[in-house]
């Protein structure tokens, strides 16, 4: 019986699935065609608007999918057939599965193949972004449509719905904001996928409960006061508290224990921190013209027990100041920062914590003794792969890396590296340009994202990951020699070192008794 | 076969369906029927499962309205005139998908009634008449020969020659069948039903069967020797009086041809003549509707 009604809602909707899919192919194969550099910009234009729209496509279709059999209304005539709600309910779920997330599955898989990567990992990709979307585009859309009578109902309410979720979306980034950005805790952040991972599960029961309440007993009051419920409380998990998430993080280490030995220190000794001028100058003002409502104190800090050929980094560093007198007076964010140590013998940098604290609260307590407490939440990666490609038309695919090539950038001044892989991709290297004949290194650019997630979130173009970096070879005034110059680099090779997250933990440092005003850039 | 006691549906705060109930026989052709907003659609769609009632109870085939499963709504046949079906298909597809639905589907029966109402097998649904989707509707509750067929407000809109057609096909598989009909076209009724119910603005005002309904109403006409004055002691089953010189008329809704001479005599006094005539349901049914706008229903 579900083959005989999925044939006959087949015959109603071919044309729609059809230009559904369409969408989905086309762009597909402009974002193929748009290569790993991406110089068309009309291409690169339309492979920003043709994924968005086939997924608007998407979305019309799953609702016009389940209108067929509207659930709310007296007229419709299947009301009074006997039709087994479990079955049509089932029939329902594999037309979307098969007629919405069928040609996304395709065209990630052509994706994948089309750039030369296995088919096992073409597939795996593929497969995570129809699961992504299962839960944050089929299941929602097909709970809502289920309540809703018509397209036009449904786009209504959709409205509805997306104008109090911007409102929403505003009013917390505005108190985030007033609450120097602690509300919002894991959201936006690299553990934000415990957030997604909650919602994925109240997606699921909401889903559930509203297309029970509908297709076994057609109660679409209830059914609304539900999505109404489910929806508060996603809006209410953007507010996942940091701690208990970082804690999950924890328990999740590869490698736990790997941290155990790095501490990290208040250092007194060390000088006072100095704006750099220069080239950095002019945007150095114009941040300071930007936050000059927030004086930047800069704390110097020793970092000790990281292992060579690690790096670590800060995901969180969550600032109390507190005196006697008035307790805690302050709590927000330290900037985050990464500390890389690389080969046999690694050069110590002096490194600052950065605090930006808003102007009154500074200049109420900068001549006071305060005490500073700041909770780091940290991520020790360590080296898992170093591999290299010519620095000119370099063209490499490098397992648990993806396929790399190099180009030089306009100006001839920098080598870019434009690397894909399908599905997550890496998010942690370091990588510099090496003279093979002569050994000489330029300094390395150190990109690590705070990024943890065990599944892709791109639900849009498709599920490969596009990454790359510059690196610059040449300063145009003059004013910086690189060790590796542009003459070196027909003998050049991009290294990339690779680097895997160990251990996730926390450090607490306390810093006793300290003047602000002793602190602050100068 | 149908049995509905204490039924209330409120939408909002307007209460639609005010404690109505009343069984509906075997095998009868039962009509209920009322002006329009009486009550009869909601009252169909309470016992299609559509609607739930807000108070009270409804069981169709011996189960509860709410509780209607495949195995009741595959012996109902269900015709409205304003009901939905997928625009975009051909009649012969629709009746191919539901065709799978009924185990007791009859595809000789199927073509005998498509024949007899002339459906156009290859037009599509959305692109059929009013008239011709009304046969249509008639046709897919047909061939699967429900138990209970059950009609809201059937002839609305249809010209003579389709409605003849229509009935044609609907007496003509009748057979066994409990016909549940809702109407205002009384004309069509009064050849059809079996059993006749009343409602007005959600209560039922009678109940019964066709021959006893028509058996009790009469118009009086009544002959006076002198000039008519309205009786101050008329008795409530007296209706529409109305006085013209002499002659005073009024429609009697409990006749008994001995009482009501003896009767009319001792409220009335000199009469010359008393002429009573049956009525046809069109009348009694204004009489009734006049009425209970009037209160004195």
């Amino acid at each position: 019986m579900v083959w005989h009604i999925f044939k006959k809602d087949w015959k109603l909707l071919w044309v729609f699935v059809l230009a559904a899919a369409s969408l989905h192919w086309i762009g597909s194969f402009i974002v193929f065609k748009l290569g790993m550099f991406g110089e068309e910009t009309s291409l690169s234009m339309l492979s920003f608007w043709i994924p968005e729209l086939a997924i608007f496509g998407s979305m019309f279709l799953i609702a016009a999918i389940v209108h067929l059999e509207a659930i709310p209304g007296t007229r419709q005539d299947w009301l009074t057939r006997p039709v087994p709600r479990g079955i049509l309910l089932l029939e329902k779920f594999l037309f979307g599965l098969i007629a919405v997330e069928g040609p996304i599955f395709i065209s990630s898989v052509f994706q994948g193949l089309a750039n030369g990567f296995s088919w096992r990992s073409s597939l795996l990709a593929a497969l995570s972004r129809v699961v992504f979307l299962l839960f944050f585009l089929v299941l929602p859309i097909f709970a809502f449509a289920s309540i809703t009578r018509n397209m036009t109902e449904a786009f209504i309410m959709g409205c509805g719905c997306t104008f109090i979720l911007g409102a929403f979306l505003i009013l917390a980034g505005s108190v985030n904001t007033w609450m120097h950005n602690t509300l919002l805790g894991v959201t936006h952040t690299g553990i934000g996928w415990i957030g997604e991972v909650f919602r994925f599960f109240l997606v699921a029961i909401a889903a559930t409960i509203i297309l029970g309440l509908q297709y076994y007993r057609r109660k679409t009051t209830a059914a609304r006061l539900w999505l109404i419920g489910f929806g508060l409380l996603l809006l209410a998990s953007t507010f996942l508290p940091w701690e208990p998430a970082f804690a999950i993080e924890e328990r999740l280490s590869p490698n736990r224990g790997a941290g155990k030995s790095t501490q990290l220190a208040f250092e007194p000794s060390e000088e006072k921190f100095k704006s750099p001028f220069g080239l950095l100058a002019s945007a150095e003002s114009d941040k300071r013209r930007e936050s000059r409502e927030a004086a930047e104190v800069y704390l110097p800090l020793r970092i000790a027990g990281t292992g060579n050929d690690s790096i670590l980094l800060v995901d969180r560093a969550d600032v109390h100041l507190i005196d006697r007198s008035r307790g805690s007076y302050y709590h927000g964010l330290g900037d985050t920062f990464s500390l890389a140590r690389e080969g046999s013998n690694p050069q110590e940098e002096s490194l600052y914590q950065q605090i930006d604290i808003p102007a009154p609260i500074f200049r109420k307590v900068a001549d006071e003794s305060s005490k500073i407490r700041i909770d780091y939440s940290l991520t020790l990666f360590g080296l898992n792969k170093s591999y290299s490609l010519a620095a000119l038309d370099g063209d490499e695919r490098m397992p648990g890396w993806g396929w790399c090539k190099t180009a030089l950038n306009e100006s001839g001044t920098a080598v870019e590296v434009r690397c894909m892989e399908p599905g997550k991709g890496p998010i942690c290297a370091s990588i510099f340009l090496e003279n093979s004949l002569s050994g000489a290194r330029d300094p390395a650019v150190s990109a690590c994202l705070s990024e943890y997630r065990l599944f892709g979130d791109r639900p849009m173009s498709d599920n490969v990951a596009r990454f790359g970096v510059n690196l610059p070879f040449r300063d145009k005034s003059g004013l910086t020699k690189f060790p590796v110059d542009g003459s070196q680099l027909p003998h050049s090779r991009v290294v990339i070192r690779m680097y895997e997250p160990e251990d996730h933990f926390t450090r607490s440092l306390d810093i006793p008794g300290i003047k602000l005003k002793d602190w602050q850039a100068q | 076969m149908i049995r509905v006691s204490d039924l209330w549906r409120k939408f909002g705060r307007f209460e639609t369906l005010r404690g109505l109930s009343f069984e509906v026989p075997d095998g009868s052709a039962f009509a209920i029927i009322g002006a329009n907003g009486a009550g009869k659609t909601t009252t169909i769609k309470v016992l299609m499962n559509i609607l739930e009632p807000t108070q009270g109870s409804a069981t169709v085939l011996g189960v509860d309205s709410r509780k209607l499963s495949i195995r009741e709504l595959a012996q109902i046949g269900y015709v409205s005139e304003n009901q939905d079906m997928p625009s975009r298909l051909t009649v012969e597809e629709y009746t191919n998908y539901l065709r799978p639905f009924y185990s007791t589907w009859d595809r000789d029966l199927e073509r005998t009634i498509a024949k007899q109402l002339r459906l156009p097998f290859d037009r599509k649904i959305g692109n059929l008449s009013h008239g011709m989707r009304m046969k249509m509707a008639l046709m897919c509750a047909l061939p699967y020969r429900p138990k209970l067929l059950i009609l809201d407000e059937p002839f609305s809109g249809l010209d003579p020659l389709v409605r003849d057609e229509f009935m044609e096909g609907l007496l003509g598989q009748a057979g066994e069948m409990t016909i549940f009909i809702s109407s205002h076209e009384l004309g069509e009724i009064d050849g059809v039903a079996t059993h006749i119910a009343f409602v007005d603005e959600g209560k039922l005002l009678f109940q019964e069967s066709m021959s006893d309904l028509t058996g009790r109403f009469r118009e009086i006409r009544v002959i006076l020797e002198g000039v008519a004055t309205r009786p101050s002691d008329a008795p409530k089953e007296w209706m529409a009086m109305q006085l013209t010189g002499n002659v005073l008329t009024f429609v009697d809704t409990q006749f008994d041809e001995a009482g009501l001479r003896e009767l009319v005599r001792s409220r009335i006094g000199n009469v010359r003549m008393i002429d009573s005539q049956p009525m046809p349901l069109r009348s009694i049914f204004t009489t009734l509707a006049r009425a209970a706008r009037d209160g004195s229903a």
